[in-house]
């Protein structure tokens, strides 16, 4: 399966953001590896969004823990000490309500099924690209 | 050479990097690379392949290590293809990514015999893109030195 679209959200945090159409998108790209984290982080900033950079789920929860907010989360699934699917359920039990993204090598229905149920709002088998960037940043904005 | 004929040169060998019939060596996610490049990231793409080729020699050493172990941890070998397969298909290295679809495969199976042959496999196959994109980048250079601009070949 190339991805879940979105539609699919299984955790119950779909609410309703204002996004100040002028201030640039904020994403947080979470990826253990420095190759793919170089290309997403210049991608996205090419789509004219505000990059930072995570290389585990830890260090995403510690931000969000530490008052930081984003308006999408880009996250791998497999990284070291905290792994995409618990740092998104433990996103989604503190409350977090921006739109997350998973980015995975994993292509198994069942992987990816199981990252879905974390409470993403969308996964996508890496490569990035820009179409699939497009579809999401669209998304953003619609909601 | 003028700047005309090392831009056709350029776009004819960048061109038979992607032939189908050559079992492209690189894949749509390499044009998507050379359009991130801009001002603001003038050696992007030289950047990002230089990682992906210090990656692989880590890899590929690892792997090899893991297959000459008494006992070998076919798990531990499927991590170093899957990152493998990870970093090839975002560069757009499409024949290294197809060798490590196979090579995974052979790790399932715990095929000792599959998986030696893919290690060998994947070694050619990447010092063979590694020299095809080195002619590309001095193809690169010659046309910036000459006072010319890089086509985009799409």
């Amino acid at each position: 399966m190339e991805k879940m679209g979105f539609g699919n959200v299984t955790s119950t945090s779909k609410t309703m953001k204002i996004i100040d159409t002028e201030k640039k998108i904020s994403v947080l790209i979470v990826e253990d590896d420095l190759l793919i984290q170089k290309i997403h982080k210049v991608m996205m900033t090419k789509f004219g969004t505000e990059v930072q950079l995570a290389a585990n789920g830890k260090e995403v929860v510690d931000l969000f823990l530490s008052g930081a907010s984003f308006d999408l989360i880009l996250t791998d699934l497999e990284m070291p000490i905290m792994d995409g699917i618990e740092a998104t359920k433990k996103l989604r039990s503190m409350g977090v309500t921006s739109m997350i993204v998973g980015v995975t090598s994993r292509n198994q229905d069942s992987e990816i099924q199981a990252f879905m149920k974390s409470g993403l709002n969308a996964c996508y088998v890496k490569p990035l690209n820009a179409e699939k960037v497009t579809v999401v940043l669209n998304e953003l904005k619609n909601i | 050479m003028d700047v005309g004929q090392l831009q056709r040169q350029f776009i004819d060998y960048t061109a038979s990097l992607f032939r189908e019939e050559w079992r492209g060596f690189l894949d749509d996610q390499f044009t998507q690379l050379r359009k991130l490049q801009d001002e603001n990231n003038p050696d992007f793409v030289f950047e990002v392949v230089s990682l992906f080729f210090d990656d692989s020699e880590k890899l590929v050493n690892n792997m090899a290590k893991a297959l000459e172990q008494p006992t070998v941890e076919f798990k531990q070998v499927d991590a170093h293809v899957h990152q493998f397969k990870g970093s090839s298909s975002s560069i757009g290295a499409h024949r290294v990514k197809n060798v490590c679809v196979a090579f995974r495969s052979f790790c399932e199976q715990q095929n000792i015999d599959g998986c030696k042959r893919c290690l060998q496999q994947l070694k050619h196959e990447y010092s063979l893109l590694k020299s095809k994109l080195e002619t590309l980048f001095r193809l690169e250079q010659q046309i910036m030195a000459a006072g010319g601009s890089i086509p985009m070949v799409e």
